[in-house]
C-alpha cells in the first residue's frame, strides 16, 4: 500500500482505521520526498520536528479530519525555528522566532509540517525559474515549470509526496502552478486568511490559501487556515469557514458567466476546446450560463504591475543587512551594506520589479502612475460588481497555456511571463475568491478552469468545484513520474 | 526613461547599477512601462483610488503592554551585534 | 536694509501612551537597549502593524486644546527611507489626511499677545536610536521604534527666535497639562525642526529656507535660531544666495552646519499604508473626551484666586507649570496659610529650582515637608529667617521641618521680656550708633536689628524685635 497521490480524506480514513500509524505515515512521506528529490520542490525539511509531532499524537485523543496529516508549507510562512527563505539568498539564514497564523491554525488543526517549499523568490514569478534554490520540475515532464510562484507546493501535491501543501496567492500564485500541475487551488476572499507570519509581497493583494488534489480538501484545508486574527489589521472580522460539512449539500442553480472581454483568440485551439468542453459540462450539471462583460478587464495586467511592484519595492526595504538576514561581506560604510547586500542578496526579478515599483512611485510619476493605477483597479472592483448582479460565478481560463519549457518564457521581454496571470490577476486586484480546478491535457500536461465567486462566496466555488469533480476525473488523473525517481 | 532617472531610481532602491546589467533593465523597464502605458487611456475623472480591496475601517487596540523583553531572540538573527545593540558601520551625519 | 526673519517650527511631541503606536511593546524611556522591542517593532519579515488608540485620542485632545478641525476619518501614509534605525526602511506616518488640521496656539512676548496659526499636525512612528561614539561602527538600539510622536507644524508665522521659544514653551505647557506628553525634554519627549529664512522688510515673498533638524532644548532653540538668521542676514548682505538645505545645531561651538549633502534628494515616495485602514473616530469618542478636558492654565489662575485667595500675578505663575500646580493643589489640601503658600512657592522655593535646574518633582520638597514648614511660620514657631534656612535644608538633606527645628532650637524668640533685655544689652553695647542714630541717622536701625538678630542666631520674631526696639530708642532720645 503506498501513501503516494492519496487525498486528506483517503488518508484520514488509513489513520483513523489503523491501517498505517502517525509515525509511519512520516515515514513514508519522508522515503517519497528523498526518492523524488530531482523534483526540487523542497528547501527545507522538517524531519526530526515531524516525527516528534507524529509521536505526540499517538498518546492524544484529537480525531478530527486533519490530524497527522502532512503538508508542506509555502516557504513564505514563518515557522518558528525553521528556516524560512522566501526562496532567496537574502533570507537563506533567516529562522524565524515565531510561526505565521497560517502555520500555527495548521499545526492546531493536527496537521504536521513536513517542511518548506520551493517558489519564486519573494512570490515574484509565475514559473518557480526565479528561486535562489533552482527550478522546480513539473511532475508531469521534465524539464518543464510547474507555474510560479507557488511552484514547489504545486509539485509536491501534483507527485503525491503530500496530499495538500499550503500556497500564496499575489496574482495567480496558488491558482496559476495549480492549473500547469493538475491540482485544485483556491486563493480565499482577501481578508480571509491571516498574513501574520505571511512574508508581505505586495500587501494589497496576497492571501494565503490551500493547494490539493480536490475542492473537498481545499475545504478542509481552508477552514483549518481562516479566521479572523486581531494581529491583521486587514483581517475580516468572521469566523473561519466551515465548508466541508457541506460540500455535499444540493447545489442550487447557479447562474455562470463567461467575460466577454476575454478573447478565444487569446488562447491555443485546444486551449479554447477544453474550455467549451467546461462550458458544457456545467450546463450539464444543470448551471446556466451568460455572458457577462467586465469593460475594465484587460486593464488588470498593467494595473497589477504597477501596484504589486510599487508595494513590494517598500516591502522589501526592510532587507537591508541591519538586522536579519544576508550582509554583505563588503560593507565598510552605511551606502556599501545596503547597496552591496541587497544587490547580492535579491535575484534580477525581484531587482527589476523593485526598482519598477520605486520608479511609479517617486515623485512626478505618482500620479500618472501609481495613482492612475490604482483607480482603474477601483473600475475593474465596480466592473466585478456590476458582473455580480447578473451571475453568481465567473468562469475563465486558468492561464493561456499549460506548462512550458525552462527558459522559454521572458529571457528578452520579462512583460512575456506577466502575461501568464491575465485571467487570474483581477480577482487579487478586487480582493475576490478565485478557485482553480484541472478541465482537461494538451500533450498530456494538465489545464486548468477558474472560478470566480464574489466576496465571501468561497462555499459556493468550492461547492461547485465539488460537484464539477464528482461528475469529470480531470483530477484523478497521476503523472507517470519515471524521469525522477 | 533617461540616464539620470534610472541613477536615481537604482538610488532610492539602494540597487547597485553595474555597467553590464545597465542595458538590460532599462531596455526591461522599458518593455515594463510600455505595456502600463495602456492605463493612461481609461477615464479615471472623479475616481477614489482603491487601497484595500474590501474597504473596511481600522480596528484599534486598548494602550496595554503584552509584549516581553525579547532582545536576545532579536539579536541572535542579526548579522552583526554585541548583544546589546545592532552593529552597522559608522555612520557619518 | 530692513531684514526680516521668517520661522516656522515643526514640533515633535512623544505622546505618553503605555505602548507604542503600532504595536504593544512598552514605551518606558531609559530601559536596557533593544528590551522595549518586539517583532513589529524590529520589523521582521511577516509582521504588521496594529493601531493604539490611546495615541488617537491623546491628539484628539491636543486638537481641542488648539482649536483645530479633527479628522474623523485619518489615514496612514508610508514614508519611505533608509536608515539603520528605521527598521522597515519606511516610517509609518500620515501624509494626505491627517488626523488634525488648523488651529492656533497663542503667544505672550513682554504682555503682547499674538496667535500663531497651526497648519496640521499628525501622528507617525518615532525611529530608534543611532548611536555613534563607544562602537566599532554605530549601534543601534530599537526601544524608541515605534514610539507615536505627534508632529505638530505651524504657519509661518514666527518672527524671532524669542517667539520661537515662546511658542514651544507654550506647546510643552498645552502638551503637559493635557497629559499628552510628558514633556521631558532631556528624555526627547519634545523635539523640533525649524525653519528659517530672511526677507526684506514688506516683502510677502518668503526667502529661501534652511531647516535646523532636531533641537530639543528651548535654549539650543533660541541660539540655533539667533545664529541662522544672523548667518542668513550676513549671506544675502553680501549679495550670495541662501542654499536650501538641512543643518544641525552645533551647541559646543554655537553654530549650525549644512548636514552632509547628498548627491540625490530623498525622495520619500509617500503613498497610504496597505497594511492598515482608515481609522475612524466617533462623535460620541471626541464627547467623551471633551468631557474629561483636564483644567488648563488659565481657568486654574481664575480659580486660584478666587477660590484661595492668592495674588493674581503668584497664581500666574503657578498655575502655567503642571509641576507646581499640581504640588500647590496637594499642598492647599493641608495648609494653614494659603497665600504665604503661594508667595513661597513662587519665591524662594522657584529660586532654588531655578538654581539647581531641576523641577520640583526631582527634588526633596513634599507636599508635606512644605506644609509643614509653611504652617510653622504663619503660627509664629519660627521666623522667616530661620525659614529659609529650613527649606536650604529639606533641599540638600532632606530633614523633616519640625525635627529639624526641636533639635536645633530654632523656636523663634517670641516672648517680648527676652527680647527686650537683648535689646536694651546691645543699645548699651553700642552708644554711638545710638546717638547717631537719635541725631538722624535712620539707616542705623537696619544694623540694631542685625545686632539683634546675630546676638539670637536669627530666632527672634522680626515683628516684636521693631516695636520694641523702636520704643526702646526713642526711650534713650531723651
Amino acid at each position: 500500500m503506498t501513501i503516494q497521490f492519496l487525498t486528506i480524506s483517503q488518508l484520514s480514513d488509513l489513520l483513523k482505521n489503523k491501517k498505517i500509524s502517525y509515525e509511519e505515515l512520516v515515514d513514508e512521506t519522508f522515503l517519497l520526498i528523498k526518492k523524488y528529490s530531482s523534483i526540487n520542490s523542497f528547501i527545507t525539511l522538517n524531519q526530526k520536528q515531524a516525527l516528534i509531532d507524529a509521536k505526540k499524537l499517538n498518546v492524544s485523543n484529537d480525531q478530527n479530519s486533519l490530524t497527522g496529516i502532512p503538508i508542506a508549507q509555502k516557504d513564505l510562512f514563518c515557522t518558528k525555528g525553521l528556516k524560512t527563505t522566501c526562496g532567496s539568498k537574502m533570507l537563506s539564514n533567516f529562522v524565524p522566532p515565531y510561526d505565521a497564523t497560517v502555520v500555527s491554525n495548521l499545526n492546531s488543526a493536527g496537521t504536521i509540517c513536513i517542511g518548506k517549499t520551493n517558489m519564486d523568490e519573494f512570490a515574484m514569478g509565475s514559473s518557480n525559474e526565479t528561486s535562489f534554490y533552482g527550478n522546480v520540475h513539473n511532475p508531469w515532464k521534465e524539464g518543464f515549470v510547474p507555474g510560479g510562484s507557488s511552484g514547489g507546493s504545486a509539485a509536491a501535491v501534483a507527485a503525491g509526496l503530500v496530499p495538500a501543501a499550503t500556497g500564496t496567492d499575489t496574482g495567480g500564485s496558488i491558482r496559476q502552478p495549480a492549473a500547469l500541475c493538475g491540482l485544485t487551488g483556491i486563493k480565499p476572499t482577501y481578508g480571509r486568511v491571516s498574513r501574520w507570519g505571511m512574508i508581505a509581497f505586495a500587501s494589497s493583494l496576497d492571501q494565503g490559501g490551500p493547494i490539493c488534489r480536490n475542492a473537498e480538501d481545499c475545504a478542509l484545508l481552508l477552514d483549518a487556515m481562516s479566521g479572523y486574527d486581531e494581529k491583521d489589521t486587514t483581517s475580516l472580522k468572521i469566523d473561519p469557514t466551515k465548508i466541508n460539512n457541506n460540500i455535499n449539500e444540493p447545489l442550487e442553480h447557479l447562474n455562470i458567466g463567461i467575460v466577454r472581454e476575454f478573447k478565444q483568440s487569446d488562447l491555443s485551439v485546444d486551449s479554447q476546446q477544453l474550455f467549451s468542453n467546461t462550458i458544457k459540462e456545467f450546463e450539464n450539471l444543470g448551471a446556466k450560463i451568460s455572458e457577462i462583460s467586465l469593460p475594465n478587464i484587460v486593464q488588470s495586467v498593467p494595473t497589477y504591475y504597477v501596484v504589486a511592484p510599487a508595494e513590494c519595492s517598500s516591502n522589501l526595504s526592510r532587507y537591508d543587512g541591519v538586522k536579519y538576514g544576508y550582509r554583505s561581506s563588503n560593507a565598510d560604510d552605511l551606502e556599501s551594506l545596503y547597496v552591496n547586500s541587497r544587490s547580492e542578496g535579491f535575484g534580477e526579478e525581484v531587482k527589476r520589479r523593485i526598482l519598477m515599483g520605486t520608479y511609479v512611485l517617486s515623485s512626478g510619476y505618482y500620479d500618472a502612475y501609481y495613482k492612475k493605477a490604482q483607480q482603474v483597479r477601483r473600475l475593474i472592483k465596480n466592473d466585478f460588481g456590476n458582473a455580480f448582479k447578473e451571475v453568481d460565478v465567473i468562469l475563465t481560463p486558468t492561464s493561456p497555456s499549460q506548462a512550458f519549457e525552462f527558459g522559454s518564457k521572458g529571457k528578452k521581454d520579462p512583460t512575456e511571463l506577466y502575461l501568464e496571470d491575465l485571467y487570474t490577476i483581477s480577482a487579487n486586484l478586487a480582493g475576490l475568491p478565485a478557485l482553480s480546478m484541472p478541465n482537461g491535457f494538451i500533450n498530456g500536461l494538465p489545464v486548468g478552469v477558474q472560478l470566480i465567486g464574489n466576496y465571501l462566496d468561497e462555499e459556493k466555488i468550492l461547492k461547485l468545484g465539488h460537484y464539477f469533480q464528482k461528475e469529470t476525473d480531470h483530477h484523478l488523473k497521476k503523472p507517470n513520474l519515471e524521469g525522477f525517481a | 526613461m533617461d540616464d539620470k532617472t534610472v541613477r536615481t531610481i537604482f538610488y532610492l532602491s539602494r540597487l547597485k547599477q553595474d555597467k553590464d546589467g545597465s542595458e538590460k533593465i532599462k531596455n526591461d523597464l522599458k518593455a515594463i512601462l510600455e505595456m502600463v502605458n495602456s492605463l493612461k487611456e481609461i477615464d479615471t475623472d472623479n475616481i477614489m483610488p482603491l487601497h484595500n480591496p474590501l474597504e473596511e475601517t481600522s480596528r484599534v487596540f486598548e494602550d496595554t503592554v503584552s509584549s516581553d523583553n525579547e532582545k536576545s531572540l532579536f539579536l541572535e538573527n542579526a548579522p552583526e551585534s554585541d548583544g546589546d545593540y545592532f552593529i552597522v558601520p559608522k555612520v557619518v551625519e | 536694509m530692513k531684514w526680516e526673519a521668517v520661522i516656522g517650527l515643526e514640533a515633535h511631541v512623544q505622546l505618553s501612551t503605555e505602548t507604542k503606536l503600532f504595536s504593544r511593546a512598552s514605551t518606558t524611556f531609559g530601559d536596557e537597549a533593544n528590551t522595549n522591542v518586539n517583532l513589529v517593532d524590529c520589523g521582521l519579515p511577516g509582521v504588521l502593524p496594529t493601531v493604539n488608540k490611546n495615541a488617537f485620542y491623546k491628539a484628539v485632545k491636543f486638537g481641542l486644546a488648539i482649536d483645530a478641525s479633527i479628522n474623523k476619518v485619518s489615514i496612514f501614509d508610508r514614508k519611505n527611507y533608509f536608515y539603520p534605525d528605521l527598521p522597515k526602511g519606511y516610517q509609518i506616518t500620515q501624509m494626505e489626511k491627517p488626523i488634525l488640521e488648523g488651529g492656533s496656539i497663542e503667544i505672550n512676548i513682554d504682555g503682547l499677545k499674538r496667535k500663531i496659526n497651526i497648519t496640521r499636525a499628525h501622528l507617525e512612528e518615532d525611529a530608534g536610536k543611532s548611536i555613534h561614539e563607544g562602537f566599532k561602527g554605530t549601534g543601534i538600539d530599537l526601544n524608541r521604534s515605534g514610539t507615536p510622536l505627534l508632529e505638530i507644524v505651524s504657519e509661518p508665522e514666527l518672527r524671532s527666535s524669542q517667539e520661537a521659544v515662546a511658542y514651544m514653551k507654550e506647546l510643552h505647557k498645552i502638551v503637559t497639562f493635557l497629559d499628552v506628553s510628558d514633556g521631558e525634554m532631556s528624555q526627547g519627549s519634545l523635539r523640533c525642526d525649524a525653519n528659517v529664512s530672511i526677507r526684506q522688510k514688506g516683502e510677502t515673498e518668503l526667502g529661501t529656507r534652511t531647516e535646523i533638524k532636531n533641537i530639543n532644548s528651548f535654549k539650543f532653540i533660541e541660539k540655533a535660531i539667533e545664529y541662522e538668521i544672523k548667518r542668513q542676514i550676513a549671506v544675502l548682505e553680501s549679495k550670495e544666495k541662501v542654499e536650501q538645505e538641512t543643518r544641525l545645531y552645533d551647541s559646543i561651538k554655537n553654530e549650525t552646519r549644512p548636514m552632509r549633502s547628498k548627491e540625490f534628494a530623498n525622495d520619500y515616495r509617500y503613498f497610504p499604508e496597505p497594511d492598515l485602514l482608515p481609522v475612524v473616530i466617533t462623535d460620541k469618542e471626541i464627547n467623551d473626551i471633551k468631557k474629561h478636558f483636564p483644567e488648563m492654565p488659565k481657568e486654574k489662575s481664575i480659580r486660584y484666586v478666587q477660590e484661595f485667595g492668592i495674588s493674581e500675578s503668584d497664581s500666574s505663575i503657578i498655575s502655567n507649570s503642571k509641576n507646581l500646580s499640581n504640588f500647590f493643589e496637594d499642598c492647599i489640601k493641608i495648609v494653614n496659610d494659603k497665600v504665604l503658600l503661594a508667595k513661597i512657592l513662587v519665591g524662594d522655593i522657584s529660586s532654588l529650582l531655578n538654581k539647581d535646574a531641576k523641577e520640583i518633582t526631582d527634588t526633596n520638597f513634599t507636599p508635606e515637608n512644605i506644609t509643614q514648614l509653611i504652617n510653622l511660620i504663619s503660627d509664629g514657631t519660627i521666623s522667616g529667617k530661620i525659614a529659609k534656612d529650613v527649606l536650604d535644608q529639606i533641599r540638600l538633606k532632606n530633614i523633616e521641618p519640625y525635627e529639624y527645628i526641636k533639635e536645633k532650637g530654632l523656636t523663634q524668640i517670641s516672648d517680648e521680656d527676652a527680647i527686650e533685655r537683648i535689646i536694651l544689652e546691645i543699645l548699651a553695647k553700642n552708644p554711638e550708633q545710638v546717638e547717631a542714630y537719635n541725631n538722624g541717622k535712620d539707616k542705623l536701625f537696619g544694623f540694631f536689628v542685625g545686632q539683634v538678630m546675630k546676638a539670637t542666631q536669627g530666632k527672634a520674631n522680626p515683628k516684636s524685635v521693631n516695636l520694641i526696639l523702636k520704643k526702646a530708642l526713642s526711650n534713650k532720645h531723651t
